[in-house]
């Protein structure tokens, strides 16, 4: 039988009729339209799923949608202003954090995750946070590199272009 | 063919640190990959695959699943062409006929509304089976009463290649130091985070695909084939890829099975793999091969002879490996100086799922064996292995005993400056008990002639009336960055900041033949297109300007997108966009277009695999230290370094990326990664249970590249993707061999293996 779930995505305010079998990636990706979450492994592994509920770091593939009632979603696509790039988004293009891209939307919500509650994390500290966030590309050193390069303050948000 | 050979010189774009030009949209999730494609009418495929490793299809009843609401298709192989496909043997159908070869082979498949009614209608398909022998090791397959897997191929033997040049045999009895040893490689999975996938549609007698493969034109050929169309009727649209590794390179059937199902229904379907279904069917993983390798030497260390014989696992059907098998027969005979070789290789039919094409091509698994020997031999004649990789090593010039020209070579200037990273000397003389120090090297090419007598590349460069130059390119992009590397060389040729190019996207419609991403291809060979393509049109360009300005073609310079007297920059001048301006608008104008090409100087093997198979060969040394723990056998490594020769570094932050990403890869092949079977099933395929290297498993990595100029490439470029992958096991295996005394003979080299290894060389020594 379907529930009613109301809950909010990178500030908008969203109602749903759905399943109670529904998972958040779906109603994220299908029923929203917000691709930037992206499914990797299914199974609450490879972190490529990552968004914030209420600011914890949670892997959309594993939460029932209807779980988020009354709570505040963030999504990748909830961080750049426009074309004013997050400074965890200006960091992973300036450090190359990213290859083929189709964890980066998870590697950067989780790092956004840890530095809300930690903006000083020790390079050890960022290390041990995204070990479940796998990349196949990158050999990760670049996505410590950009993020640690935030926590040192190197980066601004700002605008890019490409 | 055009070969340009270019003087070495100081660059304005190539080399410097740009940004790539796709970080906006992976950097905010606005960037469309398959699986976020929807098309109005679309419906969800999904497919039926077989439980059972060897069968005979008895009977296929579909009727009750065609009577499930929302279903608009139930297909079989009666609804297919029937067409045996695939890159060198065409043997696999796009679903099963009458017989099924591995467990997640194709049997059927289904177009439904949505995915509840899909999987509902999969679960009604009847398949009746009558089980066959089954063999999951190629020496079960090998035995003479074993059951054909394919009627047509005797002795399930895809592939043999016998090559003797010289006479080993003789050169070994006069060596002073001959060693050997046996060594077995397994499955590796390509694992990118995005699984194969594809979103087809078909109206008017045209297919269209939006498919993450790596290789457009050749998806696109082989589709044709399989589905008895032309290639101009077929479309492939690239979206963003996310990792290919080799995996997407089009030799499974998800675009095949979509294909047909949109054809079939008339409306647009998508098949996005499952995780599951990614190991069970999906990317063909790493050649399995076991080798046997003997090598002697001089007691200066010079090697006199090599001699290997190779098993390799083919798997169900062929797809890449017998060009993979070939590469780690022959290949490794580029590194070193010796001109005496013996190989024989086996490429042989299992019932498991077909292997394939995964970054390094045979090169990871024969270098597992082969450098393992040469450690052997380095440890027997008490030489540093180091200065026995020196005292080999190839140099510009050399000429392989196959064949291959090696032209740039710093291969002694990799082992040099891995020495120096290393601290090797004093480290190796001061390391504690259980720590170990070894090296390992390898070749790689930078494209190879094996897809008929051609090894090109193409591009079109336009220049739009605002000065902007776009590269059409067909070669596609899966992540590893040649669109920037691309761009970078046609700003240099052109003279034009590096803002003022961009790339298409891929798109088999819309540029001229690409081969593709493989074999380490993109840098050299579409970069020199793109770099004959620039140079067509910076001509179109100067005698346009000559006209403006009043001066001859060969008398001008671009620089930065001014146009200018050479060595008068202050003098008369006009600008890149002032003249595509000029050149459109005026009667009788037309747009600046210009088309490149280039196929490299190599030749195709002749039958006795004699030939030089890539215009440009690239090198690298590496080194690590690891510690053994005696009580678990743990392995762990601190330290590791990688010393590659690309030629000139065009795109530097891509090239460290391509280093880096190899050794995860590398650690993760060596250390952990692996499926556990049962009568040929997986029975955890997943990547809870399969161990991606994660953050926390990175080693203290130092990397260089040599300081290397190729001649024949796009600013003394060549190739990079899959080179520091190559040696990565033989590296490790050679450290834990310092380390402890304890050889491991087959990989993965778990905790177990080297436990077990140490225990049974305690019980040898407290034996004597």
């Amino acid at each position: 039988m379907k529930r009613t779930v109301e809950f909010t995505v990178n500030g908008d305010a969203y109602r749903f009729e759905i399943e109670p079998n529904r998972r958040l990636i779906d109603v994220l990706r299908d029923d929203i339209g917000l691709t930037g979450t992206k499914e990797g492994c299914s199974i609450g592994v490879c972190g490529a799923c990552t968004v914030q509920v209420d600011g914890d770091m949670i892997s959309s593939c594993l939460m029932l949608a209807v779980n988020a009632n009354g709570r505040d979603v963030t999504t990748i696509e909830g961080l750049a202003e426009g074309d004013r790039l997050h400074p965890l988004q200006r960091a992973f293009i300036e450090y190359g954090g990213f290859q083929c891209g189709i964890c980066t939307p998870g590697q950067i919500m989780a790092a956004k995750a840890l530095l809300d509650h930690n903006p000083k994390p020790t390079r050890d500290e960022v290390v041990e946070w995204m070990t479940g966030n796998l990349c196949r590309c990158t050999g990760y050193y670049k996505i410590i590199e950009s993020i640690m390069a935030v926590v040192d303050g190197k980066v601004e948000g700002q605008e890019v272009r490409a | 063919m055009t070969m340009t050979v270019e003087p070495r010189r100081e660059f304005d774009v190539v080399g410097t640190r740009v940004n790539r030009l796709d970080g906006f949209e992976k950097v905010t999730g606005t960037g469309k990959f398959v699986a976020d494609i929807s098309l109005p009418g679309m419906l969800i495929g999904r497919i039926l695959r077989s439980p059972l490793p060897h069968a005979r299809i008895v009977r296929i009843d579909t009727s009750r699943a065609k009577k499930v609401p929302g279903v608009r298709a139930v297909i079989t192989a009666e609804d297919t062409p029937k067409r045996y496909w695939g890159a060198f043997i065409k043997d696999q159908p796009i679903l099963a006929i009458d017989k099924v070869r591995y467990v997640g082979e194709e049997v059927a498949a289904v177009a439904a509304m949505d995915e509840a009614a899909a999987e509902e209608a999969l679960s009604l398909i009847d398949v009746e089976y009558e089980e066959l022998p089954a063999y999951f090791d190629p020496e079960d397959a090998l035995a003479e009463d074993a059951v054909l897997i394919h009627e047509d191929k005797p002795g399930n033997v895809a592939l043999l290649i016998d090559v003797e040049r010289g006479n080993v045999d003789e050169v070994f009895r006069n060596s002073d130091v001959v060693v050997e040893d046996t060594f077995k490689s397994h499955l590796q999975w390509q694992a990118p985070i995005e699984t194969i996938g594809s979103v087809a549609e078909y109206a008017g007698g045209k297919l269209t695909l939006y498919m993450n493969t790596q290789t457009l034109f050749m998806a696109r050929h082989r589709l044709a084939w399989a589905l008895d169309m032309r290639e101009g009727d077929i479309r492939i649209i690239q979206p963003w890829v996310g990792g290919g590794f080799g995996g997407k390179s089009c030799d499974d059937n998800n675009a095949m099975v979509c294909s047909v199902l949109a054809i079939k229904t008339g409306r647009p379907v998508k098949i996005i793999n499952t995780r599951e279904e990614e190991f069970l069917a999906g990317s063909r993983p790493r050649v399995p091969m076991k080798i046997w390798c003997r090598m002697g030497f001089k007691k200066d260390g010079t090697i006199t002879a090599k001699h290997i014989d190779v098993i390799a696992e083919n798997g169900a059907y062929c797809g890449k490996a017998p060009a993979i098998t070939g590469v780690a027969a022959l290949r490794h005979d580029t590194l070193y100086k010796y001109t005496t070789v013996k190989t024989r290789a086996r490429l042989v039919y299992t019932n498991r799922i077909p292997t394939g094409a995964f970054r390094g091509f045979g090169n990871p698994s024969a270098e597992w064996a082969v450098e393992q020997v040469l450690d052997l031999g380095a440890h027997e004649l008490g030489i540093d292995p180091l200065d026995i990789i020196r005292k080999n090593a190839a140099e510009p010039g050399y000429v392989s005993p196959h064949g291959n020209r090696v032209i740039s070579c710093e291969l002694k200037q990799c082992a040099d400056r891995v020495e120096r990273m290393m601290d090797w000397k004093n480290r190796r003389a001061n390391k504690p008990p259980y720590r170990g120090l070894a090296v390992g090297a390898t070749v790689h090419v930078s494209g190879k002639r094996h897809f008929g007598d051609y090894d090109g590349g193409s591009a079109v460069i336009k220049v739009n009336e605002d000065g902007k130059a776009m590269i059409w390119s067909g070669e596609g992009e899966c992540g590893q960055g040649p669109t920037t590397a691309l761009c970078q060389i046609a700003a240099e040729e052109l003279g034009v900041p590096f803002e003022d190019v961009e790339m298409s996207r891929a798109d088999t419609d819309l540029s001229t033949y690409c081969h593709g991403a493989y074999a380490s291809r993109l840098t050299y060979i579409a970069g020199n297109a793109v770099k004959d393509a620039a140079r067509n049109m910076k001509q179109q360009i100067l005698e346009i300007a000559a006209e403006m300005l009043e001066a001859a073609p060969e008398d001008l310079e671009i620089r930065q997108g001014n146009i200018f007297v050479r060595g008068a920059p202050e003098g008369k001048s006009t600008t890149v966009r002032e003249v595509a301006h000029a050149r459109l608008f005026r009667r009788g104008g037309a747009p600046l277009v210009a088309a490149g090409n280039f196929d490299p100087d190599s030749v195709l093997q002749d039958p006795s695999r004699y030939g030089n198979e890539s215009g440009a060969y690239n090198f690298a040394v590496q080194a690590a230290e690891v510690e053994v723990d005696p009580d678990t056998g743990k392995v762990t490594v601190l330290q590791y370094a990688a010393a590659s020769d690309c030629g000139t570094v065009i795109f530097p932050v891509g090239a460290e990326g391509q280093v880096e990403g190899s050794i995860a890869q590398g650690l993760g092949y060596t250390l952990s990664e692996g499926l556990l079977w049962d009568n040929g099933r997986p029975v955890n395929p997943n990547f809870s249970d399969y161990r991606l290297p994660t953050a926390g498993d990175m080693p203290k990595f130092l990397r260089e590249f040599a300081d290397s100029y190729e001649p024949t490439g796009p600013f003394g470029a060549k190739g990079l993707g899959e080179l520091a992958m190559d040696p990565f096991a033989a590296v490790i295996g050679n450290a834990i061999f310092d380390a402890c005394g304890v050889r491991i003979h087959e990989l993965p080299i778990t905790a177990e293996k080297v436990y077990w290894a140490l225990r049974e060389k305690e019980r040898g020594s407290s034996a004597k």
